[in-house]
């Protein structure tokens, strides 16, 4: 029975081993000031496409400020866990980071929590001149600057162009048009593994950028220009009816959209299943790789509008922000300043598709060389529409959330499921009134 | 005849089990344009190039020692610390032993989402921050409550007849736990060993908060982090899902011959 | 025979032996779960600065709140299914293993394996399994005949929870089968063959020996199978965030929404404060009825 069991020793020495083993903790590098360099922090997502591209222009940086080193440090491409990861950190006063990349939805509520430094005196009020005006209302709190705009989003409405050349059609203006479309192409192709329009309709935050284009698009809205909460309006109810039909009465759109997020629609339009998706403008670099089944025939437009109104695009991007307990602020500020500019902003549009913020950008000629439809995407981004712009954003999101999806899936009339959105919003604007 | 059913059964079984992880290896050989294809089924020609970005995309390797350091310490402490207070809990007599029992449960009770900041600020005042010990000793705590109670009610089902003996003999508790009771427990001291090591090995959320990183990341937090802003490498996520599976077959294996050798030198009689 | 010396040496052995397992859980279980509950009598709105001792107020507006129930109703449904689904199949797997035959090391390595793939992997695996457009399970019943149009798994409010329940059946039944072949193992092959000989039929010496020898085991099985269950948050937030439309919210779930995504730190921990207790008492109704178990 001995052999079974060795003696203490060796379980000593095992756990001495590796308690040894353990000691792989990082120099602390941060708020170090050997010498004259200093060192910062930046943390993001993991840029899209060839990590490469992004290191160089991290090199660039530190080539022109020789006295300043960046760490960069990648969090999980899910929005929720990086929303996570900042909220437990700043309300944890962590200094161990000081540039971090957030979401257009998040500047709001971070400003309020005191998360985001004030950046006004370091570029002036007018420091976001020349920047698309969404993002630089969502970064602005009482006239003061909290966040950079780093890239843009918006929503858009791809198409695939080889099929609707191929039956004298132009893309679609509205929503009619739309349909119209949608079923004459299905019809003709006669192929049941293709599937009509697709968006992002699983129970999370793409689910309101896709259903807002349809609401705004008829002239509704989630919270009017005086306050007053109008997501009951006729309008609104009436767009979230028509998209419900799509899926159930004109089966134009796949049930299967309630689970869908961005990279499942990708996936699928992707390889060549669906006529028309509606995506950000991230994907379209993805189509056109070499081994891309639908290389070459894609094209891109606005989302549709309902007759007598007016396109709308969700208005998303990440914003570069500095972590108010940072202990090199000068240094950040500089990085940020580096990020925002108008070579690096075109460096990552140029090689990563990431949309960028300066107006002037649009038409610049190396841009509009690589990728031609940059221009007619200048009037999709100015034109971009925040979704609301209020501290209470990400409570009001988890309410409309449920609704919205509750609609999709049929389990809802859009009525109720809209009349019970506006009661539970105006009691959260009521409650939380500090 | 019953041979042969009991055979189906047992096949089964296995396919049952390794049904979706087989469906994983298949798609890490699929080239990107076929990640989502049906049909084919199969790949037509192996494509290894999953495999080897995930290597070169990141310092896989360096996720794995760090998985196996974590997960070892922790199986390794927690079972030290667990089969004591096991022994104390189910042979020694001492006020409490019922109340303390009920407490290393209620510490298997609570939410770990809610556990997560409180936590996240006691690790960053101990200064263990990105530190692989930020990771073993909150492992440690959240498997005793299992380790213990498996434990417990495998020291329960041993005769006490064969402790008193020893201890007229003069054996003190400590020889009794280690010669008597250890060899005896055998398939539960396995059984939890493999639990605990498994639970360490996949562990998400802890990972996620308390390490920043590449130097003390491990496996389930690097495989998050593959993707960028939307894309997921699908393909790389099979591959990598397929590579940290292994180590964890091979130690299955390992420890199932244990159990099985334990029995047959004679363990308990009647 | 026992004087006072040995129970002292007892006493002072029992303390030396739980003194490492009670500071570990001190500082790392309890300071949290002191923390939480100290948080759920507090408004505590970072966004506002809100900070405010609200007394027992979470609680009152936490029992009107429908979403609440919503999701302890889910969660209740989750665990009773799958918890019984992932005994059932456990045990009848235990049975077969424990089973002599050749190769059974390696079946039980393969068994373990749905246990033992990292649960974010075997999540994002599920749900691209029950993709209802290029999922693989709807490509095989399809081709099988077995069902005629594609189903929509994880985005049909009748059909969602139950894939999540599968995905986590199928997760799990190797621990509830690990350790019921570690409980079976310890049955002496000696009751079965007296059984035998006195005419016992199978069915029987199952229902008087391996039952009644198992249930330490089982105890194991069902209390940590349960608190698992209950507490759910991973496995169905990957497949369905918890929608569509919350119906496969769990209560982690909802907590997780109200602590890191709209920063309402104080009612965010008196969900999991309810949570928790609601696991308790669940767990005492375990202890209880299967007390006959606890040999004092």
């Amino acid at each position: 029975m001995k052999r079974l069991f060795p003696t203490p020793i060796f379980y000593l020495l095992m756990v001495l081993a590796i308690v040894g083993g353990c000691s792989k903790k990082e120099d602390a590098k941060e708020g170090d000031r050997k010498g004259a360099v200093q060192t910062i922090v930046f943390k993001h997502f993991k840029p899209p496409g060839e990590p490469r591209f992004f290191l160089d222009l991290i090199e660039r940086f530190e080539r022109e400020n020789p006295n300043i080193k960046v760490k960069d440090e990648i969090l999980p491409a899910s929005t929720d866990e990086q929303h996570q990861y900042y909220v437990i950190n700043l309300e944890g006063r962590a200094k161990e980071f000081d540039v971090f990349a957030l979401d257009v939805i998040w500047v709001q509520e971070f400003i309020r929590a005191g998360w985001l430094l004030d950046l006004t005196p370091y570029i002036g009020a007018q420091g976001l001149r020349g920047m698309l005006p969404g993002p630089v209302s969502a970064v602005t709190f009482k006239g003061k600057i909290y966040a950079i705009p780093w890239f843009m989003d918006a929503g858009l409405l791809y198409y695939r162009r080889d099929l609707l050349k191929k039956y004298n059609l132009t893309p679609p203006q509205t929503f009619a048009e739309l349909i119209n479309i949608t079923r004459t192409v299905l019809q003709a192709e006669r192929d049941p593994g293709l599937l009509g329009f697709i968006f992002q309709g699983k129970q999370y935050e793409g689910l309101i950028c896709s259903i807002m284009e349809f609401i705004w698009g008829n002239g509704g809205d989630v919270i009017s220009a005086d306050g007053q909460v109008v997501i009951d309006s006729q309008e609104a109810g009436d767009a979230l009816a028509f998209v419900r039909d799509l899926i159930y009465k004109h089966k134009l759109v796949p049930e299967l959209v309630t689970t869908a997020d961005e990279e499942i629609t990708r996936h699928i339009f992707g390889a060549g299943r669906a006529v028309f998706m509606r995506n950000w403008p991230y994907a379209w670099n993805l189509f056109q790789r070499a081994d891309s089944p639908v290389k070459g025939k894609v094209g891109i437009t606005l989302m549709p509008h309902f007759q007598g109104k007016e396109s709308a695009a969700t208005l998303g991007g990440w914003q570069l922000g500095i972590n108010p307990y940072s202990r090199n602020v000068d240094a950040a500020v500089t990085f940020v300043k580096f990020m925002t500019r108008y070579d690096s902003q075109r460096h990552l549009a140029l090689t990563m598709g990431l949309k960028p913020t300066l107006v002037k950008l649009y038409q610049d000629p190396d841009l509009v060389a690589s990728q031609p439809f940059i221009t007619e995407l200048l009037p999709v981004m100015l034109r971009a529409r925040p979704r609301p712009v209020t501290p209470f954003y990400m409570m009001i999101s988890q309410i409309l959330q449920a609704e919205f999806s509750a609609v999709i899936s049929g389990i809802r009339p859009p009525n109720k499921a809209l009349a019970s959105a506006r009661k539970q919003i105006e009691r959260i604007l009521e409650l939380e009134r500090p | 005849m019953k041979r042969a059913g009991f055979y189906l059964l047992l096949a089964l079984i296995v396919l049952w089990s390794i049904a979706p992880f087989l469906w994983q290896l298949i798609t890490s050989l699929k080239p990107v344009s076929q990640l989502i294809l049906l049909p084919p089924l199969l790949p037509k020609a192996l494509y290894l190039f999953h495999y080897v970005n995930v290597f070169t995309g990141q310092p896989f390797a360096r996720f794995i020692l760090n998985s196996l350091i974590v997960a070892g310490s922790t199986t390794i402490f927690s079972l030290i610390i667990g089969t004591f207070a096991a022994y104390a809990i189910s042979r020694l007599r001492f006020p409490g032993r019922g109340l303390m029992l009920a407490l290393v449960l209620s510490v298997a009770m609570f939410p770990p989402i809610a556990t997560v900041s409180p936590l996240f600020l006691l690790i960053r005042w101990l200064g263990l921050r990105d530190h692989l010990l930020a990771l073993i000793f909150p492992y440690i705590t959240f498997t005793l409550p299992l380790g213990i109670w498996i434990l417990t009610q495998f020291f329960r089902q041993i005769p006490r007849e064969l402790e008193r003996a020893a201890w007229i003999d003069g054996c003190t508790p400590f020889q009794s736990l280690y010669r008597i009771i250890l060899p005896l427990a055998l398939p539960g001291v396995a059984s939890a060993a493999i639990l605990i090591f498994i639970f360490a090995w996949n562990e998400f959320l802890y990972a996620l908060t308390f390490t920043t990183t590449e130097a003390s990341r491990t496996i389930p937090v690097g495989i998050a982090l593959f993707p960028g802003i939307h894309e997921l490498p699908w393909g790389e996520i099979a591959a990598a899902s397929v590579i940290v599976t292994l180590p964890l077959v091979v130690l299955v294996l390992a420890l199932q011959r244990r159990i099985v050798a334990g029995l047959t030198a004679g363990a308990l009689k009647g | 025979m026992a004087g006072l010396g040995v129970i002292a040496r007892e006493r002072r052995a029992a303390f030396l032996f739980t003194a490492p397992a009670i500071f570990c859980m001190a500082v790392v279980a309890f300071y949290p779960i002191l923390w939480a509950l100290y948080l759920s009598l507090h408004r505590r709105l970072p966004i506002f600065g809100i900070s405010k001792f609200i007394g027992l107020r979470n609680y009152i507006f936490l029992a009107q709140d429908t979403r609440f129930w919503n999701a302890f109703f889910n969660t209740l449904y989750f665990t009773l299914v799958s918890v019984a689904l992932e005994f059932i199949l456990g045990l009848a797997i235990a049975l077969v293993l424990h089973q002599a035959f050749r190769g059974r090391g390696w079946v039980r390595a393969a068994v373990l394996i749905p246990w033992a793939i990292p649960t974010v992997v075997s999540a994002r695996m599920w749900e691209w399994i029950y993709n209802s457009d290029f999922g693989v399970l709807n490509y095989l019943l399809v081709s099988a005949s077995i069902i005629s149009t594609k189903l929509n798994w994880l985005g049909d409010s009748a059909l969602a929870m139950h894939a999540a329940i599968m995905v986590d059946v199928w997760k799990t039944t190797p621990f509830v089968a690990l350790l019921l072949l570690a409980g079976l193992q310890f049955i002496p092959q000696d009751l079965y063959r007296a059984a035998q000989v006195d005419g016992a039929g199978p069915l029987t010496s199952f229902r008087h020996i391996t039952l009644p020898m198992l249930k330490p085991a089982i105890l194991v099985v069902l209390l940590f199978r349960t608190l698992d269950a209950f507490r759910i948050f991973d496995a169905v937030y990957i497949l369905t965030g918890g929608g569509p439309a919350n119906t496969t919210e769990t209560l982690s779930i909802y907590s997780y929404k109200l602590l890191f995504q709209t920063l309402q730190f104080g009612y965010g921990s008196a969900v999991a404060v309810v949570t928790f207790v609601s696991v308790m008492v669940i767990s005492f109704f375990y202890i209880r009825v299967l007390a006959g178990v606890r040999e004092g």
